[in-house]
This record gives structure tokens, sequence and C-alpha cells, in this order.
């Protein structure tokens, strides 16, 4: 028969053994959480600071110079070009981008209905180009083009964008393509009535690069999420894409009528 | 789920947080395109649209990039649920309100053709990502995950067995 002694001394060491692992294990259980709160700390404050480099970063790509050169001849806040008589009745708003196929589409379909509309004296227009249709392969050529048609409403004045706008769309490059060339845009540009060294400068030199990204971003202010948008004194027409003639000439008298 | 969980939990933290590391990468190149997307739901007063345009794809970064390697698994879970669900009520409210917008979720400048807007199944997406993110928030316990690697390795024993 076992003595009492050793079993009082065994059990003593089981109590002590345990309250230290106890200990250790509560040792562990704090040291764990200041590690996570630690690490909740530092990831939080790395979340801070790139969402800072990155808000500094991209409002500087965003932001345009104060002092960028504008176009001359504009209208509507200097972001459109205007023609027509400025006693026409209705008003239309056209936010188009020169790569925009679907602009392309409605400038084949209507352009010309609504060149007689303007003719008459019926309609105003009002051009506001876009540009978002950049990319690489295209060099930028939402961009080019927009650009080079700032300078030629800018030296010969807005009758002079709407022709360029007509010869733009009906040589559009296919999207995915490469775009049309500056020395092409210069061509285009002589053709529409704007010549001179000044013209081929401004349109190789991006003179209104900023006015363009300014331009487009007004468009998305105003509520423009995709071109072409067509606007009939003030109300989008709907489907503008694929609209007719028939519709354009319909809304415009319901516009007048009303 | 004792063996086949924790796999589970790791494809379901790849695929929602690749989809949030894409979504937030394809916004950075091009900072005006995400602010015109963000300004083309009409829902941020225009001084805190550049804040969300800018903001938004590094908070998805960080979700997308704490769920790809399993750090703060259900912290980034419910992060990325709280930002599906606020998704889907901006794109449900959009569609509710008749614009005609694209909703940017992988860059774009929110422009649309006339009559080509997707919003059911963008929504069906973000729903059913929504609900992967649920169910990892609710059983975050993931293989090959490095918060688990970091962690002792007591605990990673007992976070096995559980």
């Amino acid at each position: 028969m076992p003595g009492k002694g050793p079993d009082k001394r065994e059990a003593a060491r089981q109590r002590i053994a345990a309250q230290r692992a106890a200990e250790a294990a509560a040792r562990a259980k704090a040291q764990r959480r200041r590690r996570t709160v630690l690490g909740g700390v530092g990831a939080a404050v790395v979340v801070v600071i790139a969402l800072v480099v990155v808000f500094v970063v991209q409002s500087s790509r965003t932001s345009t110079s104060a002092s960028a050169a504008v176009p001359a001849n504009t209208t509507d806040g200097g972001y459109a070009f205007g023609v027509g008589s400025a006693d026409a009745e209705v008003t239309l708003d056209m936010y188009e981008d020169f790569q925009c196929p679907n602009c392309e589409n409605l400038e084949s379909t209507s352009g010309a209905a609504i060149q007689q509309l303007v003719a008459a004296g019926t309609v105003k227009v009002r051009y506001h180009g876009m540009a978002f249709l950049n990319t690489s392969k295209n060099d930028q050529y939402s961009t080019r083009s927009l650009n080079a048609a700032a300078v030629v409403a800018s030296t010969a004045g807005a009758d002079a964008y709407a022709q360029f706008h007509q010869l733009l769309f009906a040589h559009q490059p296919p999207e995915g393509g490469s775009g049309l060339s500056d020395d092409q845009l210069i061509a285009y540009a002589n053709q529409a009535g704007a010549t001179g060294a000044t013209v081929a400068r401004d349109i190789r030199d991006l003179t209104y690069g900023d006015w363009t990204e300014r331009a487009t971003d007004q468009a998305s202010k105003d509520g423009v999420t995709g071109t072409p948008t067509v606007l009939v004194d003030g109300k989008p027409l709907p489907n503008a894409t694929t609209a007719t003639p028939a519709q354009i000439t319909a809304a415009v008298q319901a516009a007048a009528a009303g | 789920m004792t063996t086949g969980g924790p796999w589970l939990a790791t494809a379901a933290r790849l695929l929602v947080g690749g989809v949030f590391l894409v979504a937030g990468a394809v916004k950075l190149p091009d900072p005006a395109a995400a602010v015109r997307a963000v300004r083309a739901y009409r829902l941020l007063p225009e001084a805190l649209v550049h804040l969300a345009a800018f903001g938004l794809p590094v908070v998805e970064i960080a979700v997308g990039l704490a769920l790809v390697v399993g750090l703060a698994v259900r912290t980034a879970a419910l992060a990325s649920a709280v930002l599906l669900a606020g998704y889907i009520a901006a794109i449900a409210s959009a569609w509710a309100r008749g614009l005609q917008i694209d909703c940017g979720c992988f860059g774009g400048g929110g422009q649309v053709a006339a009559g080509r807007t997707a919003y059911p199944g963008e929504i069906a997406r973000d729903v059913a990502l929504l609900l992967v993110a649920l169910a990892l928030a609710r059983w975050p316990a993931s293989r090959l995950s490095l918060g688990r690697a970091l962690a002792a390795p007591d605990e990673r024993e007992f976070s096995h067995a559980r």
C-alpha cells in the first residue's frame, strides 16, 4: 500500500503544472490578441496611406491646366459649337465621339435630314464632342480628332466644324483600328475651310488637348452616359443610335409645337 | 465539412478575391473614366464623386488581396459583402430610374449604347458573389492561407481540427 506523502506531492505537482499551462495559454492568447490588433492597425494604416497616395495621383492625372488653351467660336459654356439660325425654334444637342460607330451610323442615316432642318431655320444644332474611346492602338484618336475639330472651329467658325464633323464620320476609321493620322486630319481640316500653318501646328501639338478632357467631363456632368446622345430641346431622343430621319423630324416638330 | 470545407473556402477566397482584385486594378489606368462611371449613377453629389471614383478601387484591391493571400479572411469577406450589397443597390436604383448606363464594374466610363444595358446580368453576378462572400464570412477556415501559416503551430492544429 503506497504512502500518503508521495500521492500528495504528485497532486501538488500536477496542480502547479496545470496552473503553469493555463498561464502560458493566457500569455499566448494575449500575445495573439496583441498581434491581431497590431496587424489590424498596420493593415488599416497601409490602406489609408494607399488611399491618400492614389487619390493624389489620380487627381493630378485628371486635372487640367487652368491656363490651357480653349478654342474660339464656342457656345453653351465653351464646350459646344453651334450651327443654325439663332432664332431657330428647336435646339438639338448632339454628344458624339468621332471614333464612335453608332455616331457614324446616326450621321450617315440622319445627318442630311438634320442639315435640312438647320437650313430651313427650324433647328439649331450644338455639337458637343467627347473623347473617351482613346486606345494606344488608335493613338488616342478620340482626343486627336476632337482637338482637330476644335482647331477647325476656332480658326474657321462653327459651320466649318459641321463640315469637318461630316468629313470625319464619312471617313471614320474602324474601331480597333489605328485611327486617322494627323496628316489626314489636317487634310480634312483644310477641306473644311480651316487652312494655314497654325492649323497644322495646333492639330499636331494637341493645342486643345486639355480642353477635350474638360469637354468630356462636362458631357458626363450633363448626364450623358453614351454616344450618340441627342437632346431635343433638352429632352433625350430615345434610341438615338437607330433614329430615322422621320423620327428626328417628328421629335423636332413635337418640340416646336410644345 | 471536415475535409472538403477548407478547400471550398479556399476556392471561395480565390473567386471573390480575384474578382475584386481585377475589378480594382482595371479602374486605375483611366481615372477620368472612373469619375464618369461613378457620376453616371447620379447618386453622389459632385463633391463625393472623385472620392468614390479614386477610393473604391483601392478598397477593392485591399479586400481582394486580403482574400487571395488569406489574411483576415472573415473581415475581408464581410467587407466584400458590404461592397457588393452597395453595388447591387446602386445598379438596381439605376435600373429603377431608367438610366442607360453600364455598371462600370470592370472599368469603363459607364457609357453604354442605347438599349444595351445589362442590369439583370450585372445584379445576378453580384448577388452570386455576395452569397459566396457571406458563406466565407460564416466559414472562413481555409487551406493555403497566409493568416493560418503565420499563426502559432498549436493554433493551426486547433483550427484544422475545428
